[in-house]
């Protein structure tokens, strides 16, 4: 409690508390017996983790980090790690939602965070930037992110004359090898370590982060939404939405194979909390850059493969589906590439949209439409699933769910369904 | 919130001194001077103790 009333009691706090940088904090009349108080939050809607994040997302989170050390460090304060698990996108902008995260700055003190913010923020971003692989599978799989003996060899010969890459990648190496496990925490501290030199190295790094970029490239479905048969049909997906939205007033709607956001938008302006999923980084990331001031979170996943729970017992982190909760699905554009692309049987996916246990809007792809001869490739018709009919579909959904609206797109191959679960 | 503990890494630490710049320069040459006074043994110790006999006994890096 002594660092949170530290906190509490600046300026930086007020202020970045005020520019949504921080979250809103209050001290909580209600203390659990045998603690020193007890704080309190305003509940965000939706929690996503940094592998669910595009580049951009990472990126204005790094900034984020950076200038919240520069203020507290100004405020005598400081921040004692270096996580992107401490941030979060409210409205499509990051928010900094770890309190304890803040103490007073002890003169003398080196950057306590700096290897994490390597490791998690600096590193994940070069990868992209600078090598063109996709960092989510890496922080997924190792939640600390790249060690920076790890990061020299990815980058290999690349940059070999960025002051950055040398710096914070192959030197950091060498110097973390040549000095394991000795301590110089106190050697600093006489030779006169500050909080100055700490501005002068968050200085160099925003500049150095502010300089990754990433050039999308329009793979996969990022160009989806000038296909012919998307523009005809848009408008009859948009009202069956809207239908389904009045029928059902929900407050969290999940939009699973979002592409561009057009249908999460909808859902948003008429009020509801939206999660947007699609496995396209660079479609998403336009949704996010987009999303500024909206009730839209963005959700990076494979949804053949979603995020698992993770970390600690497999808890620390929980699945996209056990945070998803949602009152109403949208599944448009998405079954045929679970079922032809993915190969998942149709009647494992019917039995996936019900598990939400909430209203569906569904679209169904015959085998006869033009985007299924795409997916289908050089597979063969009897290396396909059973069931792919209109009819086989309508059997699978009704099982489960019941039909309770439909309509057929004029392109004659696709139908939408409203599904209320039985 | 599930709180981690934190290896800042020692070499990471160290490195600070190096990205400052400008504002390491002190620091370093300081740390260095340190160096020099244990190697030598008039590295002046705190409250009368003795002076640390080795480079070990500081934080700082040895030539290899």
């Amino acid at each position: 409690m002594e660092a949170w009333h530290a906190l509490a009691s600046t300026d930086f706090f007020t202020s970045a508390v005020a520019n949504q940088l921080l979250i809103e904090t209050t001290e909580s009349s209600d203390i659990p017996p045998g603690s020193a108080g007890a704080l309190e939050h305003p509940r965000l809607p939706f929690i996503s983790y940094p592998y669910e994040w595009t580049f951009t997302m990472l990126k204005d989170a790094a900034l984020l980090q950076l200038d919240l050390l520069r203020d507290a460090l100004s405020a005598g304060l400081t921040i004692k790690d270096a996580t992107p698990y401490n941030i979060q996108f409210v409205e499509g902008r990051p928010i900094f939602i770890d309190i304890g995260s803040f103490e007073a700055y002890q003169p003398g003190e080196p950057w306590m965070g700096y290897r994490q913010f390597t490791r998690q923020f600096l590193f994940p971003l070069m990868l992209r930037a600078w090598i063109g692989a996709p960092f989510q599978p890496w922080l997924r799989g190792a939640m600390e992110g790249p060690t920076p003996a790890e990061m020299a060899q990815l980058l290999g010969s690349r940059k070999r004359f960025s002051m950055g890459a040398l710096l914070h990648v192959r030197l950091q190496a060498r110097m973390e090898k040549r000095m394991a496990g000795r301590s110089v925490r106190d050697g600093l501290k006489t030779a006169g370590f500050s909080a100055q030199l700490i501005q002068a190295n968050v200085r160099k790094l925003r500049s150095l982060v502010a300089s990754l970029e990433w050039a999308h490239e329009a793979d996969g479905w990022s160009d989806y939404g000038s296909c012919d048969h998307v523009a005809r049909d848009r408008e009859s997906k948009a009202e069956f939405l809207k239908s389904a939205i009045e029928r059902t007033h929900p407050r969290r709607v999940l939009d699973l194979g979002a592409n561009d956001g057009h249908f999460s938008g909808i859902a948003a302006a008429a009020g509801a909390d939206v999660i947007a999923v699609d496995s396209d980084e660079a479609v998403l990331d336009d949704v996010y850059r987009r999303s500024e001031g909206s009730s839209l979170a963005v959700v990076l996943t494979d949804l053949a493969n979603p995020s698992p729970g993770q970390g600690w017992a497999g808890t620390e982190r929980s699945s996209v589906a056990d945070r998803a909760n949602p009152d109403l699905v949208i599944a448009y554009g998405l079954i045929h590439h679970l079922i032809y692309h993915a190969s998942i049987p149709p009647e494992e996916v019917v039995r996936w949209l019900r598990t939400f246990d909430c209203p569906v809007v569904v679209e169904f792809v015959s085998p006869a439409d033009e985007m299924v001869g795409k997916l289908i490739g050089n597979k063969r018709a009897h290396e396909l699933h059973p069931n792919r009919d209109e009819a086989d579909f309508r059997g699978l959904a009704g099982e489960v769910f019941d039909i309770v609206a439909e309509t057929q797109l004029t392109s004659g191959t696709r139908a939408l369904f409203a599904l209320h679960p039985r | 919130m599930i709180f981690g503990y934190l290896d800042p890494g020692s070499g990471s630490m160290l490195l600070q001194v190096v990205i400052g710049g400008a504002a390491g320069i002190a620091v370093a040459a300081k740390a260095l001077k340190q160096k020099y006074q244990l190697r030598r043994g008039t590295y002046p110790a705190p409250d009368g103790e003795e002076p640390a006999e080795s480079i070990e006994d500081t934080s700082l890096p040895s030539e290899s």
